[in-house]
């Protein structure tokens, strides 16, 4: 029987789509500007079932590609033309939420803002919270560690997963991680998360529950140069602050949030930060007056406090729409998601700003500034053929990140995107034991093929050559 | 084995060096020599002693992250950070090394919020038993970029590769610190620290040790003396202000002197109480004196059997494999190795354990026999 054959017979005809119109909707994920037809798409409705499609990709030596939502930015979901996608979407029970031992246990189509929702009547939630949490999966999550704007205090997935029931590539099923994190032996579970598809399929997650902090309050600070709003957030954290979420946003990306919310931005400000900070009410009450006194030393023009929960909302609805709202503003854009140590994002944000003048192209910036990580939106239109020169932009921007002694990605991925970029920041012996890793899960290279590791047939016969780490130039680190 | 040659590099390149050189040989990879016995006795040929590379690379403060030489001790590391009012948000009870604690994942109370060295590495440099050198991670607090190898080490036990260099993301000292002390046994602490949890009074850590139930607030200075106020109305009139020093209770514990024999385990955090009982119960049968500290939430748990036969312990500890398989024995009273596998039954993903140190280390030079019978 033909492999395809079998995956029908395994999942019923109902579960596996070939008709190249419906298979059009799996082309791509977030990154629409890659895009390849897979042969076939899977839907399958249960793990077993997904081990079953696993098994019949081993023995047939078919590649596949595991899909949550589709929200990916890096082109992690993307196709692989002659093999599979498996669709996870028919996956989304959640299985238990168990306030005493405080955790939830998710199938991987869960969205992540459902794992919220499900704990809200027990005063808990799940804390990672990216922009896109009402529609991206709790798979898609762990796939790619996601962050989100409270990653700051709070960690990112990789440090609120506890468990995961995963498909290997050899289709058998096992569990990384286990009850508590106390196990012994090498922590697969920790390598697993942000492994980008390429180690497995997870079919079920057991994430940790926090309580709702006592005390949120929320503020929009206005300042009159990027510069300023970086000293503040330098202040805050000298002070021995954590807050829970310091984000900012320059001018252009205000002005995309102004001409589609309800915006609480102030039109004409050169940058604002939006600082939240939470926990046990008097802890709280004291570090925010703090925080307000700091962004005046710096130089602040306004400052706005969130009168009540309605006014938090509409500065995080600003915040978290801003990718969105840069589709008002620009026909098309790219969104980067380079590092920097967070000392250096006054000067990352000037060079970034050198170069989209150099290349005639608009880059708005919308970004994570307590923990130095961008996410500048290179704005082009590709009926005017600026695609190129945007792309182009785009990798600088990213690379640059790598030459300041950061990284090319913070939370997107490197996916098919940025796959060509690795040897900036990682030498060949790196990526080589990064690929022992890989072989001991998956030694014929069929789950995911193609992301994170540079490729020639990806990058060209010379897959960007390595260059000196700058901090090897600078004598902080050594390659041998 | 005092005969054995060893490799004492104090660089990275005199590390790889040591690799190339100790070709053939089987290595035992060694920080300050404070946990070696946890697991099975590796057999080697050679040590490779790390402690001579214990600089600081680079100490950044506004990025709120430490580079340093594995070698490290962590109580200098905690030093160095203390001097800008940071620290590492780990409180082993003794610490070794900064690559000790990461190859044995061991952590403290404060591991009821801020986790393990697994959740504060943010890089690492670590030499292969092939000499390759590689390094994942870097130096920012949020990145994504390649697998995180770091996470593979965390609870290597000397067994995948040498760490040379590791990068920390480091936090603010609290401003305040306060600890409650409320006498209890493991079912009435388990309910009670639920009640703080979810009475969003935010502890730090929540500690059952020994007939005790510890809560650490951390804060501003207001805040912390109103959640103590709080919480200790919420625990009733037994309740009281401990001094700092409380928490050497739970570091003696976790020790152990010679002759004790010292486990940990993990379980879910409801069954806390379940384990206190089992634990008493078996000792009680086996006539040996145990002394428990739990971290509940985090669902780790440290046993420490004293007094009695090596058949006793055996036999207590095999008890305890039975409700959870993946203890560690720390430490070993005389005659327990004869006694006792040095693993219980493996975890479910065995399998990818024992590929992944065939792919990282295939001659089995590396702390050989750590993990028999597992691999
Ligand atoms: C006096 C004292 C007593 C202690 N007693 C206990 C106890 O009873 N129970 C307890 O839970 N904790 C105990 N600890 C804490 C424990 O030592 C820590 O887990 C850790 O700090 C060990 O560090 P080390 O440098 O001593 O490691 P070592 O004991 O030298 O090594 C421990 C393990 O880590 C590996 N390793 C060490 N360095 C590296 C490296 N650079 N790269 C790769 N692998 C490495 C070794 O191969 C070995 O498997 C004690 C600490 C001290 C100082
Ligand atoms: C508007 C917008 C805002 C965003 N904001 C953020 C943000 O704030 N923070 C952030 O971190 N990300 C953000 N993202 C990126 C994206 O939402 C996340 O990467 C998310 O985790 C992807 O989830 P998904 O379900 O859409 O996964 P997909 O895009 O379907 O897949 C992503 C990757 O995960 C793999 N995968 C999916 N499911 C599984 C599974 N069950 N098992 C194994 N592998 C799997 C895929 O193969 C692929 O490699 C944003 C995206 C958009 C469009």
């Amino acid at each position: 029987m033909s492999w395809s054959a079998e995956l029908t017979e395994a999942l019923g005809r109902a579960n596996v789509i070939t008709d190249p119109a419906r298979l059009r909707t799996y082309e791509c994920d977030g990154l629409t500007g890659y895009r390849v037809q897979p042969a076939m798409v899977v839907l399958p409705r249960s793990a077993a079932e997904v081990a079953a499609a696993v098994r019949v990709c081993a023995r047939h030596g078919v590649p596949f590609v595991a899909r949550g939502a589709g929200t990916g930015l890096s082109g992690g979901a993307l196709p692989v033309a002659d093999g599979i996608v498996i669709s996870l979407q028919k996956l989304r029970r959640v299985v238990e939420v168990d306030p005493v031992n405080l955790r939830a246990v998710v199938e991987p189509g869960v969205t992540n803002l459902d794992i919220s929702k499900a704990a809200a009547p027990y005063g808990l939630y799940y804390a990672p919270d990216p922009s896109s949490q009402q529609v991206c999966t709790i798979g898609g999550n762990v796939a790619e560690n996601s962050g989100g704007a409270h990653c700051l205090k709070y960690g990112f997935t990789v440090n609120h997963v506890l468990a995961a029931e995963v498909v290997l590539a050899d289709g058998t099923v096992t569990t990384l991680g286990g009850d508590s994190a106390q196990l012994p032996g090498y922590d697969l579970l920790g390598a697993f998360i942000g492994s980008e598809g390429t180690l497995g399929i997870v079919t079920q997650v057991t994430v940790r529950l926090l309580a709702k902090p006592a005390a949120v309050r929320t503020m929009v600070a206005d300042f009159a140069t990027v510069a300023g709003a970086g000293d503040a957030v330098t202040g805050i954290i000298a002070a021995g602050i954590v807050p829970a979420a310091v984000e900012m946003l320059d001018n252009l990306a205000i002005q995309a949030v102004a001409a589609s919310t309800e915006s609480v931005y102030t039109p004409d400000t050169v940058a604002a930060l939006v600082v939240e900070l939470d926990g046990p009410p008097d802890d709280v009450a004291e570090q925010f007056d703090e925080v307000q006194e700091i962004c005046r030393e710096h130089g602040c023009t306004k400052i706005m406090v969130a009168a009540d929960a309605e006014q938090r909302r509409l500065i995080w609805t600003g915040r978290k729409a801003a990718f969105a709202a840069v589709g008002r503003i620009s026909p098309d854009y790219f969104v980067q998601d380079g590092v920097v140590p967070r000392g250096r994002l006054a000067e990352v944000l000037g060079r970034i700003a050198a170069m989209a003048d150099d290349a005639g192209i608009r880059v708005a910036n919308v970004f994570h500034a307590g923990d130095g990580n961008l996410h500048p939106l290179v704005l082009y239109s590709e009926a005017d053929g600026e695609h190129d020169r945007a792309e182009r932009l785009s990798t600088e921007i990213a690379e640059l990140c790598v030459e300041l002694g950061g990284s090319l990605s913070g939370e997107h991925g490197i996916g098919a995107d940025k796959a060509c970029s690795m040897p900036r920041m990682f030498g060949e012996d790196d990526l080589a034991t990064m690929l022992r890793l890989r072989t001991a899960f998956d030694p014929d290279g069929l789950c995911n093929p193609g992301k994170v590791f540079p490729t020639p047939r990806l990058c060209g016969e010379r897959p960007g050559k390595y260059r000196p780490h700058p901090l090897e130039e600078a004598g902080v680190i050594e390659r041998l | 084995m005092s005969t054995a040659t060893t490799y004492r590099p104090a660089t990275l390149a005199e590390l790889r060096d040591a690799l190339v050189d100790s070709a053939g040989e089987r290595l035992a990879v060694a920080g300050t020599g404070s946990a070696t016995a946890w697991g099975g006795e590796p057999v080697h040929d050679a040590v490779l002693d790390t402690t001579a590379m214990s600089g600081l690379i680079s100490c950044n403060p506004t990025d709120l992250t430490v580079a340093v030489q594995a070698g490290m001790p962590f109580a200098t590391l905690q030093e160095t950070l203390a001097e800008h009012d940071q620290w590492v948000a780990l409180d082993p009870a003794r610490a070794g090394t900064v690559g000790g604690l990461v190859a044995t994942a061991d952590a403290g109370p404060v591991r009821h919020t801020f986790g393990s060295l697994r959740d504060s590495v943010i890089g690492v440099t670590v030499v292969l038993a092939d000499a390759t050198v590689a390094r994942s991670g870097g130096y920012v607090i949020k990145n994504v970029a390649g697998y995180d190898l770091a996470k593979l080490f965390h609870g290597s036990l000397g067994t995948l590769g040498v760490l040379a260099e590791v990068v920390l993301r480091v936090r603010p000292r609290p401003a305040a610190t306060a600890t409650l002390a409320v006498p209890c046994d493991a079912a009435t602490a388990f309910d009670l620290g639920g009640r703080l949890i979810h009475g969003s009074l935010e502890p730090v850590a929540v500690e059952w040790c020994d007939g005790t139930l510890l809560a650490r607030f951390d804060g501003t200075s207001g805040g912390v003396e109103d959640r103590l106020r709080r919480a200790r109305a919420l625990a009733g009139s037994d309740a009281t202000d401990a001094p700092a020093d409380a928490w050497s209770v739970v570091a003696d514990l976790v020790s152990g002197d010679d002759g004790d024999t010292v486990v940990r385990l993990g379980t879910a955090p409801d069954r806390t109480p379940e384990l206190a009982a089992l634990v008493a119960r078996e000792a009680a049968a086996h006539a040996v004196d145990a002394a428990m500290t739990s971290s509940p939430f985090a669902g780790a748990h440290t046993v420490r059997l004293r007094g009695g036969s090596a058949a006793a312990h055996a036999a207590v500890v095999t008890a305890l494999r039975t409700e959870q398989p993946a203890v560690t024995v720390c430490r070993w009273t005389d005659g327990l190795r004869a006694e006792l596998p040095a693993w219980g039954e493996p975890p479910p993903a065995v399998a990818v354990l024992r590929a992944v140190k065939r792919a990282f280390d295939p001659d089995d030079r590396l702390g050989r026999g750590r993990f028999a019978p597992w691999f």
